[in-house]
């Protein structure tokens, strides 16, 4: 659902001090949830059947300089011969016999969806040097060994480097105090009207601290307590998230359900599911999303029903945001 | 002073006017169904930013004449629906709960209730 | 008119002082339902409410209004006394309607 780094600094308790963290440790942990096997094995497969010998695997292993050939039919993956394989057999004197009697069929896979931290694990706790990798449907889809990783996280590194570098650039160039990166994240409970809008407010007694413009404030604050406030009468629970960077200011609500079933009717004015009992704490007038959409430079909205909604308000608080877009 | 005279003096928008001839003696100025409920007395115009069919059930049962939405907010097929069928006067005006209900209290010549 | 003379001009109680008491007040805004409150531009506000929750300070807060008046004489929960010292707003409670505190505000505004 969310793009968004899972594990950067969170504030439950809101009292944490510390405004600006710096992105460095921030960066690589981020990377590695956000980057799916997929993204890093290898999926230009060389593969064998069944009835290859193993003298076959063998060169195949030379020629390509690989170090384990899987065992597919049919796009059914059936086992895997690794270099330790072809040794024993070269050792046992079987290197001709078929793939089928030697192979290892007790497999560890990773699948395509699975974040790089996952595969990381896998080859801390297993000592394996490599691990097919499958997709839902159970078909084999690539390899992934230790040498991908360290090839995307290298490639990873240089371009989130590089933006962060032409990112520091810039601040210093325009010299604006709020050019900072800021990234907070509160946690919103359903109806918990005891602590909605405090995350609100403690963005605006911050951004007034750090001396923004009131009119930026203004806006960054009332689509933060809008967001906050849906997700605390509609959701069933969720994050309200905010970023500063680069004479911007993203906010973003995140939730984990019910969903909207109609998102062109809920976002115009008037309309709004909420009951009497949420009227009555002054909420549900169906303006909320309005709000938001009225201060935001961009707005962005995206709900699967049964699975959550993700809304994401981007305030310019450089008006050369604004020129550029 | 009546309902027609009053929409005619503090410039209101007309959606539905059943009864023009209606004496209006009161304002009151909400957006709580409840408080409307509990507070609102008879004889009044509702001042509220409440567009929704609810606020006319609450209406007829408080016994205001008429609902007054601010802020030009949208008026829902189903409100009007039924503000005809309940016999409820349905007006808007593009300002504010502060300023209307100012305008209004001076029309009224109250000793503007509470 | 600041905040506390609002206060005097209604025969209200002031709960709370907050931070901006001497701050004249420049717009005074009437509502129950906090997102319309948020419309609202302009600076330096009183806010009219029958709401008496947190809630009303925290938006107030967002606005940046200088105090809150809960009207009906509605009794104010201990934790929105808390939340308006937090914030540093001012808190006054009527026992007019919202309706009969407008014409009043209004009626003082004019004379000053």
């Amino acid at each position: 659902m969310s793009d968004l780094p899972k594990n950067y600094i969170s504030e439950p308790g809101l009292n944490g001090e510390g405004v600006e963290q710096p992105a460095e440790p921030l960066v690589l942990i981020e990377m590695i949830q956000r980057l799916k096997v997929r993204d890093v094995m290898t999926s230009k497969l060389v593969t064998v059947v069944r009835a290859s010998p193993l003298r076959e695997v063998q060169s195949l292993m030379k020629a390509k300089r690989i170090s384990g050939v899987p065992v597919e039919e049919g796009g059914r993956f059936l086992g895997l011969v690794t270099i330790n394989d072809i040794l024993r057999a070269l050792e046992g004197g079987y290197i001709d016999e078929t793939c089928q009697k030697h192979m290892s069929t007790k497999l560890v896979v990773l699948e395509d969806d699975m974040p790089l931290s996952f595969a990381l694990r896998y080859f801390e706790n297993y000592h394996y040097g490599r691990f097919p990798v499958i997709n839902r449907e159970q078909k084999l889809v690539g390899i992934i060994c230790q040498r991908d990783i360290n090839r995307a996280l290298l490639l990873e590194l240089a371009n989130e480097l590089n933006r962060l570098e032409s990112e520091w650039v810039l601040s210093k160039a325009t010299a604006q105090p709020y050019n900072l990166y800021v990234l907070r994240e509160f946690p919103v409970s359903k109806y918990d009207f005891e602590n909605a809008g405090k995350a609100a407010n403690k963005i605006k007694q911050i951004l007034q601290e750090k001396k923004f413009p009131p009119k930026v404030i203004r806006r960054i604050a009332v689509a933060a307590y809008e967001l906050e406030i849906n997700l605390c009468v509609h959701s069933d629970g969720g994050s309200l998230s905010w970023q500063i960077s680069n004479g911007r200011a993203e906010i973003i609500a995140t939730d984990s359900g019910p969903g909207i079933v109609d998102l062109e009717w809920a976002c115009k004015d008037g309309n709004s599911t909420a009951n009497e009992w949420i009227r009555s704490f002054g909420f549900g007038a169906g303006m909320g999303l309005v709000n938001v959409k009225r201060v935001a430079d961009e707005f962005e909205i995206e709900s699967t029903v049964n699975v959550g909604t993700r809304v994401k308000a981007v305030i310019y608080i450089d008006e050369k945001q604004k020129d550029e877009s | 002073m009546k309902l027609r005279d009053l929409v005619r003096l503090a410039g209101l928008e007309v959606l539905a006017l059943p009864d023009g001839e209606v004496e209006v003696r009161h304002g009151y100025t909400s957006d709580l169904l409840s408080d409307v409920m509990g507070h609102c007395p008879e004889d009044s115009i509702l001042i509220t930013v409440q567009n929704h069919k609810n606020t006319v059930a609450v209406s007829t049962l408080a016994g205001a004449h008429a609902i007054l939405v601010v802020h030009n907010r949208p008026i829902p097929d189903e409100m009007l629906t039924l503000a005809n069928r309940e016999k409820v006067a349905l007006l808007r005006t593009n300002l504010d709960q502060f300023t209307i209900s100012c305008r209004i209290g001076a029309l009224l010549g109250l000793e503007a209730r509470g | 008119m600041t905040v506390l003379e609002a206060a005097r001009r209604l025969n209200a109680e002031v709960i709370v002082e907050g931070d901006a008491v001497t701050h004249p007040i420049r717009h005074v805004v009437a509502s129950d339902l906090m997102s319309d409150v948020l419309l609202v531009d302009d600076e330096d506000i009183l806010l009219l409410t029958s709401l008496a929750s947190d809630q009303v300070l925290r938006t107030a807060h967002i606005i940046g209004a200088v105090g809150v008046i809960v009207v009906n004489g509605k009794s104010l929960p201990t934790s929105m006394v808390q939340v308006a010292r937090d914030l540093g707003i001012t808190l006054i409670k009527s026992d007019k309607t919202k309706y009969g505190a407008c014409i009043a505000i209004h009626e003082a505004l004019e004379r000053v």
